[in-house]
């Protein structure tokens, strides 16, 4: 075609040179475009086989756990295990509710996840507001100081501040305890800001002029601005104290004071070869629920903010 | 002059619950655990008491000497190098799988995501019901994956129970630890894709590039930085595993007494007394993740194009 | 290698299930690209001309019609299998790649007996480069070039692999203006020397007419003309080429015929006969007028741009439908304009007129003989002179609907492959109807991704999800910036209380 590209090989002659860039027979277009629909084909059903095989693993550890908690125990324990139960019972939810105390646990893990969400997002608008809005010495040092500490693993705070809470201040056994200590989120205050950074400063300065005061700005403007932020933080926080289960655990020892998960791990199910797995699936199931239901409601808002973060609960 | 000034004050109002939040419980105990990791045989009760502990490096001595931290060490890094590259890989197959198919992609997005909005310890519960095996008269009644590897012909293993092999523990926890890790990896993943101009993929087409071909020297360069982030975010998580290994095996942390502990796991069980070894075994952790991490952002620095 | 287009008609599945207005982006296309010639499609933006470059590429599959490259009917074959090198847009240069690699990777996918040793892939990879002259730049990376440079990688991508078409979409538009001047220049040296049959996608008519051998002017997905650029500017077959051509572009007035005179407003301003009485357009090219104090159309003067050799006029009139009435005069006849008011006479062949109806041309005098010509020397070249008049058939497109239906195909694999697909449809079909009533939103999301599929043919499932997954995350951002540019006008009404901290 051109001297310059064929030059790559001098000796063809000018015939070879119209034959040379084809890269196929003319015959061929008939075979190609069969093999090639069909590969097109084969394709798009090996993709689908893969990720819906890959999906049936990922789901198989559900359905495991519902199908078992409507099992006797006996055809649990059966050796040839059923893939449907013979019949469905609800005998194992009853077990579930006599060794965890559903409601109370429930409405205690509402209760700290409410408050520590409400003082948590609280805190950390006015934070964000702080570090968006106005400038003060120090404040990118402090900035960067704060993002620093998110690089430590929590582990390390954990001894100190178990030694504080509970041995100088004697928290143990409240649901301050459970609350207090993880109310400020470096990570969230981070979000927020630059959620806030993004509001163009001429809204400001246009509330100013109309004489709006800052907290006012902050509340009528920033936050309703901002709120799909809000709402991921909310939605994470929440999820975050029905999953917490270390702490709560190593502090309050009182039933009283249980959140979810420690109840759960903690609840008698039997020992040894007596172990009432319906009932134990049974109470996991009523886990697990609450959490799915959540999820369907808010997914945009739980994978949004999961996205930036990779923080669980 | 007058208004900087307030403004100042302001922030610092608006600040103040944050600043003294994080000094009690972030800056006073990042001091405090070098402090009492240098404090020989520190314990707060005996401190509240009014000991006092003499300077010294012996808390590292005695909890690197103590009999169990090598098995912990073991683990957690056995458990770390086996799942974040095999999550990570599969990650990627998977979101590169759901990035090209449309029909019903909402669906098995939704589904992937699933084992993330699940409380850790209760589905490690669900995982150790499908592993165990329960003793009925002379034989076993074995869970389902036992079944499944009967179905095909194989002899059931001992996973978890009393007897079994470490190899199997961490195969089982292995298992459950990239079971909840994929939906983040993918969700990052997939994201990454989506960003990814189609022209690329275009000009690959009409260059009649391969599958195979434009998956490795395309999508994952192009992906590089994603990955970085999914493998750095993996080792940290990684080395701080505990909650697995809790949800399957209970309080025990192991079939018997501790075989499958981790480092996080050691550390917690030194928590109310030793603080002192429980502060160095900490501050180890954090040295080894930082290394890690460091190691990463290096060679991610040389590989990534961003 | 000639490329013939027939009947080539593509049709994009509405997104709106309620109206089903699908998109006939392209509307029963005819054309033949002769071997070795340039050519371009032009045409405002949604004319349809990049999705005709996309279906000759094979990234795209025509809804019907077929597509030739030479002898071979190609319509089937996927793009790696029809030889083509495409340069798109935004160049699509792998950024993690130096220049060297992007241009060696499509060499490196040769497969089989194509294979090629890496001695033949680097000297024809350096004589790609040094055809667009970017040798010594091998070594970097996209980024680091500008983007004339990145340009010229691209095309040089392109035709490393010798393609028997080139494909070049809208490739200057990302560059400044003096560099898409010299890019336009280096691609035209570039298709003269290596003879390939190229096309080139473009909405901007100096450059179609500045490049090409010939341009296909399009609208609507419709072609409305055909030729070499000079014979279009000259002899456009309808007011919509007439005002698409040419900067400053032509004015058009609005007149009539009457008794064999031309009229626009109240003057005769042009013997035309032969011509049937008539409402008419009357496009005249900035450069037909003639200043003259007996002129016959008068307008009044408002300004006067000097250009250097030429100045031009810039004046008012009543009839006129644009704004403004250009005309171009040499610079020489300058002093003869005076007052407000400048009169001029008509160059016969710069004058074009179109029935009001159907807009297209009436031509008149020696403009017919002319047209013949052109007509003439099209089909001995063995061109197709083609023009399109009266209504679009987007706006009338029951046609076009009726001969859309997907033929079943033969193959085994995609039947068993719709059927399946279908009955999951009927499915998903039958949920919905069972959730319609209990969360109308919902329904709305999940029905999209069904419901494309049903219209789409098997080859173009993945291409266009990023898009859904991406409008979401648009939507969300737009309501965000509505919101923020409310705010103020909100705050603006309330009385201004002053600040006194300040």
């Amino acid at each position: 075609m051109t001297e310059n590209i064929n030059d790559v090989n001098e000796k063809v002659t000018p015939e070879e040179k119209e034959e040379k860039p084809r890269l196929m027979k003319e015959n061929d277009v008939d075979t190609v475009s069969k093999k090639q629909t069909a590969m097109k084909v084969l394709v798009q059903i090996a993709l689908y086989a893969f990720l819906v095989i890959m999906a049936l693993i990922v789901l198989f550890p559900f359905y495991w756990m519902i199908m078992s908690s409507f099992k006797t125990i006996d055809e649990y324990d059966a050796l040839v295990p059923t893939l449907w139960p013979q019949n469905f019972r609800w005998d194992a939810y009853k077990v579930a509710f006599e060794k965890v105390d559903f409601g109370k646990i429930f409405l205690n893990t509402c209760y700290v996840g409410i408050v520590s969400t409400i003082l948590s997002l609280v805190i950390t608008v006015l934070a964000a507001y702080a570090f968006a809005r106005f400038n003060f010495k120090g404040k990118n040092a402090l900035f960067a100081a704060m993002l620093a500490t998110m690089m430590i693993p929590g582990e390390l705070f954990t001894i100190t501040n178990y030694i504080t809470t509970v041995g100088w201040f004697g928290w143990d056994n409240t649901f301050i305890i459970l609350i207090v200590p993880f109310l400020v989120s470096v990570f969230y205050i981070y979000l927020l800001r630059q959620n806030f950074m993004q509001i163009p400063n001429e809204l400001y300065l246009a509330a100013k002029v109309d004489g709006t005061s800052d907290l006012k700005y902050l509340w009528k403007v920033m936050i309703p601005l901002s709120a799909p932020t809000l709402i991921s933080i909310t939605i994470l926080k929440m999820m975050g104290s029905w999953n917490s289960y270390i702490w709560p655990s190593l502090v309050n020892s009182d039933k009283a004071y249980w959140l979810m998960t420690v109840a759960l791990r903690t609840a008698d199910f039997g020992e040894g070869a007596y172990v009432d797995y319906p009932a134990q699936m049974a109470a996991v199931v009523l886990v697990t629920i609450p959490l799915f239901l959540v999820f369907l409601f808010f997914r945009k808002y739980i994978i949004r903010g999961v996205s930036r973060s990779g923080i669980k609960g | 002059m007058d208004n900087k000034k307030k403004n100042q004050w302001k922030a610092w109002l608006y600040l103040a619950p944050t600043v003294v939040l994080l000094l009690i419980f972030t800056v006073w105990p990042m001091i405090n655990t070098l402090r009492m990791s240098v404090l020989e045989g520190y314990d707060s009760l005996k401190e509240i008491g009014g000991a006092s502990f003499s300077f010294g490096f012996d808390n590292f001595k005695q909890i690197v000497e103590f009999y169990r931290f090598k098995d912990c060490m073991l683990t957690t890094i056995l458990l770390t190098f086996i799942t974040v590259p095999v999550s990570t890989l599969l990650a990627l197959v998977i979101a590169v799988a759901l990035n090209s198919i449309k029909f019903v992609k909402k669906t098995l997005q939704t589904i992937f995501f699933l084992p993330y909005v699940t409380n850790t310890i209760a589905i490690g519960m669900v995982f150790m019901a499908m592993f165990n095996r329960i003793p009925v008269g002379d034989t076993y009644s074995y869970g389902i994956i036992n079944n499944i590897i009967q179905a095909f012909g194989g002899e059931p293993v001992n996973w978890i129970n009393g007897g079994s092999s470490y190899w199997a523990n961490i195969a089982v926890v292995s298992v459950y630890i990239i079971w909840n890790a994929l939906p983040f990896k993918i969700l990052v993943l997939l994201g990454g894709l989506q960003g990814v101009n189609k022209q690329y993929y275009d000009a690959a087409k009409v260059d009649g590039t391969s599958r195979f071909r434009t998956f490795w020297r395309i999508t994952v360069p192009l992906l590089s930085p994603m990955i970085a982030y999914v493998v750095i975010t993996g080792f940290i998580g990684g080395f701080k595993e505990y909650s697995s290994v809790l949800g399957i095996f209970g309080p025990s942390m192991g079939p018997g007494n501790h075989e499958m502990d981790t480092m996080v796991g050691l550390i917690y069980e030194s928590v109310s007394e030793q603080q002192g070894q429980a502060s160095a075994a900490a501050l180890i952790l954090f040295v080894i993740i930082f290394a890690v991490t460091m190691i990463n952002m290096y060679v991610s620095k040389k590989k990534v194009h961003y | 290698m000639k490329v013939v287009l027939q009947n080539i008609t593509k049709i994009f599945p509405s997104r709106n299930k309620k109206t089903k207005d699908e998109v006939i982006a392209v509307n029963d296309f005819n054309f033949e690209i002769p071997d070795g010639k340039l050519v371009c499609l032009l045409g405002p933006s949604g004319c349809g001309k990049s999705t005709t470059l996309y279906m000759i590429s094979g990234l795209q599959a025509p809804t019907s019609g077929k597509i030739f490259f030479g002898e071979d009917d190609v319509t089937k074959l996927s793009p790696e299998n029809r030889g083509i090198g495409l340069v798109f847009q935004n160049y699509a240069l792998y950024p993690h790649m130096t220049v060297q690699q992007n241009i060696l990777f499509p060499l490196q996918n040769f497969k089989g007996e194509n294979r090629l040793s890496k001695e033949v892939m680097l000297k024809r990879a350096n004589e790609a480069a040094k055809l667009v002259q970017i040798e010594e730049y091998m070594n970097r990376k996209p980024a680091e070039l500008s983007g004339g440079q990145q340009q010229r990688v691209a095309i040089a991508r392109a035709l490393v692999k010798m393609p028997r078409v080139l494909l070049l979409d809208e490739p200057l538009s990302n560059l400044d203006a003096r560099l898409r001047l010299q890019t336009r220049e280096e691609i035209r040296r570039i298709q003269r020397s290596t003879q390939i049959t190229t096309i080139f996608v473009t909405h901007d008519q100096e450059e179609a007419m500045s490049i090409s051998d010939y341009i296909v002017i399009m609208k609507l997905g419709v072609i409305m003309q055909t030729g070499k650029p000079q014979n279009v500017y000259d002899d456009p077959a309808n007011l919509f080429v007439a005002k698409f051509l040419g900067a400053p572009p032509i004015n058009v007035f609005s007149g009539k015929v009457e008794n064999g005179k031309l009229y626009v407003g109240e003057e005769a301003v042009l013997d035309v006969k032969g011509v049937e009485d008539q409402e008419v357009y009357v496009g005249i090219r900035p450069e037909g007028f003639k200043l003259d104090k007996d002129g016959k159309l008068s307008v009044k003067v408002t300004g006067v741009d000097v250009m250097g050799r030429d100045i031009s006029v810039v004046s008012t009139s009543e009839s006129s439908l644009n704004p403004v009435v250009r005309s171009i005069i040499s610079a020489d006849e300058m002093g003869n304009i005076s007052g407000d008011v400048a009169k001029f006479n008509l160059k016969e062949h710069k004058v074009f007129i179109f029935n009001k109806e159907t807009e297209e041309r009436v031509r008149f005098g020696k403009q017919v003989a002319a047209h013949q010509k052109i007509v003439e020397e099209m089909e001995a070249e063995g061109q197709s002179y083609v023009v399109h008049n009266g209504p679009l058939p987007r706006e009338a497109d029951d046609v076009a609907k009726e001969s859309v239906l997907p033929e079943p195909p033969k193959n085994v694999f995609v039947r068993a492959f719709l059927a399946v697909k279908n009955f999951f449809i009927k499915v998903g079909e039958f949920f919905k109807k069972l959730f319609k009533k209990k969360d109308e939103n919902k329904e709305e999301a999940d029905a999209t991704p069904t419901e494309e599929v049903k219209t789409e043919t098997v080859d173009e499932i993945k291409s266009e999800e990023v898009k859904t997954e991406a409008v979401d995350e648009i939507k969300i951002e737009e309501v965000k910036t509505e919101e923020v540019s409310e705010k103020p006008k909100k705050s603006a009404k309330k009385p201004a209380k002053t600040d006194n901290e300040g």
